[in-house]
């Protein structure tokens, strides 16, 4: 079966997560993807998670990188790689590589974007979550405030570049003529569309979100994530009819047309008196009967699986939502598979990460053969 | 041009709340024609879900910041679906489309007797993009959802928060925005795909499974090693200090993260003598650590102590409020809001499509993708789509008005409706 972007070439110079995760994407429905690696490899191939406590490489390199090409530049000549560049559909880099100009269409993937105060500031994870105005508003009311971990912020700026290159790449399907285009996305632009509703909200009523307290947040109550006697629930219970069915659930049809709790900010105004009783009656019941109890009734509650329990929830089992991918040496682990399928050209789901270098061979060749 | 990228392309957007219409923005900012098709009575919920008569008297459904905000840059109709007239003139639709795209609760296009075997023999090459929160096939296909019950299902709030807290949420319907992402990307490489071949297709799209990339880090631990995640709080394994520290004023915060030794020292050399006797942060108790650079940071303005460590290459940023965002000097030195008139709301602020030409490449061409129009009132479009484009006579026009079919306000029993029938997911 063929794969919708199996005729696309792109070309990643820098390997950083942003980076690698929009070519993943690429990778995922059958692009050939080529790292072009420094002699040490990209910066993927030493972050953590590591795949196990002795070392042996990168998981989130394997999850980043499968069905890649890996070559390595050091031992590429430039013919070859001008070559590979001017045939790239897509360049990918982070702006501190200078091979770029050669591609037609390049994408390049900072912090904060090439112009402004902030062009060359450092950046992370955590410190676009604190400029976004996310990271305020987690946590207990009196602070400090919550950083959320992992490589988040990075993941959705490589997916939003994602969004940008593949509408030039369609743009040039359509039409021939496109001249060549250098764009840029900036991670902490990205991250904006987390709380540009908040900005502009503020902006045409003067309120402004304030921290509340762990998983207390507009618009509703009660919203969260709570213990049950099996595990954990997590609760969103927002329009007056969910109110009254998960009163039913929960046992306590005394609050179910109470006037204050018709109102998702009722229910959030008197949330300190409303938790401890609803904290209470979770403890008595079983999370996963509770989650099919109300799921039946139309009121949208979770299980909330731990890392250990999501490999084993049966609708992400049925669904493949984890695939093996093998690395150098054929250990093989599991990952997480692409969120969206194409069902006349489905995606690849796992696969095999390159060594190092693996490919360089293969793209050795391109240089001499264009006569450059 | 990015904004005109995607010109000659239309998507029809069925989609509500977040995160559909916000996969639909991202194409509409790049040039696609985006129609969004409510109707009178099940009208987008995020106008609100808990409309009074009182509501709609105040123009309350063209007064909403969180849908204005995802419905710029599109067309809007209204059409009454369960009517046959509404049925058929969507149908016609479909036909001038290159696709189609739905987060309905599951089983709400097939009682309306709509879906992808019935858009095809109206459009044969057309695609659909189904974003249920759990995707469209296995066992919880069905099953209701907003962004936070997306976050729940994720697993993620697993990894944040205090070990002697509860899992911990992100505080926004976090599964939403990154479903509206996916949702852009999924549409794109089908769009692509329909380019080079003619062929449409159904996609699917599960919101929960497009948080896993976020949560990798998590995932990827126990996938390698079988260790479960231990929340920690803001303690990081690669950083120290590493946290949230408070500044001068109220509820003021500065994030500071000290990855290496020069960042160190640098932290050290501002922060003189808080912190002089420390020549090791590794070696000194945690706490103490973080209440030695708490005292100092405590004599500190949050903006200032920011630029001052950043131009020190030290790794910190202030704790916005987003309402400060409008003033934020990266986003204003680089045009990043964009200001539109709006009927009934008048000048609006807009957010910029977060790419942009220049790059390091042509710093001078660094300007924001323009932006075109503002969020269509309800039903702003209908002669415009219906009599201009669709070819539908003036007398069907007004009796398709009469009869309720189309219209430009809201009805109140669509309210209670709208959210509970058609929600997200």
């Amino acid at each position: 079966m063929s794969q919708a972007l199996e005729d696309i070439v792109v070309v990643d110079l820098s390997g950083t997560v942003s980076t690698t995760y929009c070519a993943k994407l690429f990778a995922d429905y059958g692009a050939t993807v080529v790292n072009v690696e420094p002699s040490a490899g990209f910066p993927t191939r030493g972050l953590a998670p590591l795949l196990d406590t002795h070392g042996g490489g990168s998981a989130m390199h394997a999850y980043l990188n499968a069905n890649k090409h890996s070559v390595c530049v050091d031992q590429l000549s430039p013919a070859a790689l001008a070559a590979l560049l001017a045939r790239a559909d897509l360049v990918l880099h982070d702006g501190t590589v200078d091979q770029v100009h050669a591609a037609s269409l390049t994408m390049h993937i900072s912090w904060y974007g090439s112009t402004g105060p902030y062009a060359e500031y450092v950046g992370s994870d955590a410190l676009c979550f604190a400029l976004n105005g996310m990271l305020r508003t987690i946590g207990h009311a009196e602070g400090p405030p919550l950083i959320p971990t992992g490589y988040q912020a990075q993941m959705v700026g490589g997916m939003t570049a994602f969004i940008g290159a593949m509408a030039q790449v369609l743009a040039r399907t359509l039409r021939t003529d496109l001249a060549a285009l250098h764009f840029e996305t900036s991670i902490f632009e990205s991250m904006l569309c987390f709380t540009e509703v908040g900005t502009i909200g503020f902006y045409n009523t003067g309120l402004e979100g304030h921290r509340m307290g762990i998983n207390r947040f507009p618009p509703t109550y009660p919203l969260g994530v709570f213990p049950c006697k099996d595990g954990w629930i997590g609760l969103t219970v927002l329009t007056p009819s969910q109110w009254h069915t998960f009163c039913v659930l929960l046992d306590m049809p005394q609050f179910s047309q109470v006037a204050l709790f018709q109102t998702a900010v009722g229910r959030l105004e008197a949330a300190d008196m409303l938790e401890p009783l609803i904290a209470e009656k979770l403890l008595t019941l079983s999370a996963e009967e509770l989650f099919y109890r109300a799921q039946n009734a139309a009121v949208p509650l979770a299980r909330v699986p731990t890392m250990e329990e999501l490999f084993q929830v049966d609708q992400f089992v049925q669904r493949q939502a984890f695939a093996e991918v093998e690395v150098d040496g054929g250990r093989k682990v599991m990952a997480p598979t692409i969120a969206f399928r194409l069902f006349s050209t489905p995606p690849r789901l796992g696969g095999v990460v390159a060594a190092l270098g693996a490919h360089t061979s293969l793209y050795q060749s391109e240089g001499a053969s264009s006569g450059e | 041009m990015i904004e005109q990228a995607l010109q000659g392309i239309r998507i029809v957007d069925l989609s509500m709340g977040w995160a559909g219409p916000l996969a639909c923005r991202q194409l509409a900012d790049m040039g696609a024609d985006v129609i969004k098709v409510e109707s009178c009575e099940r009208f987008d919920w995020w106008r609100s879900w808990e409309a009074t008569p009182e509501w709609i008297a105040d123009d309350g459904a063209e007064k909403s910041v969180a849908f204005n905000m995802v419905n710029r840059n599109k067309r809007a109709i209204t059409l009454d679906l369960e009517h046959p007239d509404g049925r058929d003139l969507l149908l016609q639709l479909v036909g001038t489309a290159h696709a189609v795209v739905e987060n309905y609760s599951g089983g709400v296009l097939p009682k309306l007797n709509l879906g992808y075997d019935v858009f095809k023999v109206s459009n044969p090459n057309i695609i659909l993009l189904s974003m249920p929160a759990f995707g469209s096939t296995g066992p919880w296909a069905d099953f209701r959802a907003y962004g936070s019950t997306v976050e729940h299902s994720s697993g993620l709030p697993h990894l944040n928060g205090l070990p002697e807290d509860p899992p911990t949420m992100h505080h926004v319907a976090y599964g939403d925005a990154v479903g509206g992402l996916n949702g852009a990307g999924a549409l794109l490489v089908a769009l692509r795909h329909q380019a080079r071949t003619g062929q449409g297709q159904f996609v699917d799209l599960s919101q929960v499974e497009g948080l896993f990339p976020l949560a990798a880090h998590g995932i990827m631990q126990y996938a390698a090693s079988q260790t479960p995640w231990v929340r920690r709080g803001n303690d990081s394994m690669i950083a120290l200090p590493h946290g949230v520290y408070p500044c001068q004023g109220d509820d003021a915060w500065i994030v500071i993260q000290i990855q290496n030794a020069d960042q160190w020292r640098a932290l050290q050399a501002l922060a003189a003598p808080f912190l002089d006797s420390i020549d090791d942060p590794a070696v000194v108790v945690r706490s103490e650590l973080d209440a030695r650079l708490s005292d100092w940071t405590r004599t500190q303005p949050a903006e200032p102590l920011m630029q001052q460590l950043q131009a020190q290459r030290v790794p910190a940023a202030a704790t916005r409020k987003a309402s400060e965002l409008l003033e934020d000097p990266q986003l204003v030195a680089r045009g990043y809001w964009q200001w539109m008139e709006r009927a009934v709301v008048g000048r609006q602020p807009n957010p910029s499509p977060p790419f942009r030409v220049g790059g390091d490449l042509d710093a001078a061409a660094n300007e924001p993708v323009g932006l075109q129009s503002p969020a269509p009132t309800l039903g702003e479009h209908n002669r415009a789509v219906l009599v201009d484009e669709l070819g539908i006579s003036e007398a069907e026009y007004v009796r398709l008005k009469r009869s309720g079919v189309i219209g430009t306000r809201p009805t109140l029993r669509g309210a209670r409706k709208g959210s509970e029938g058609l929600d997200k997911t």
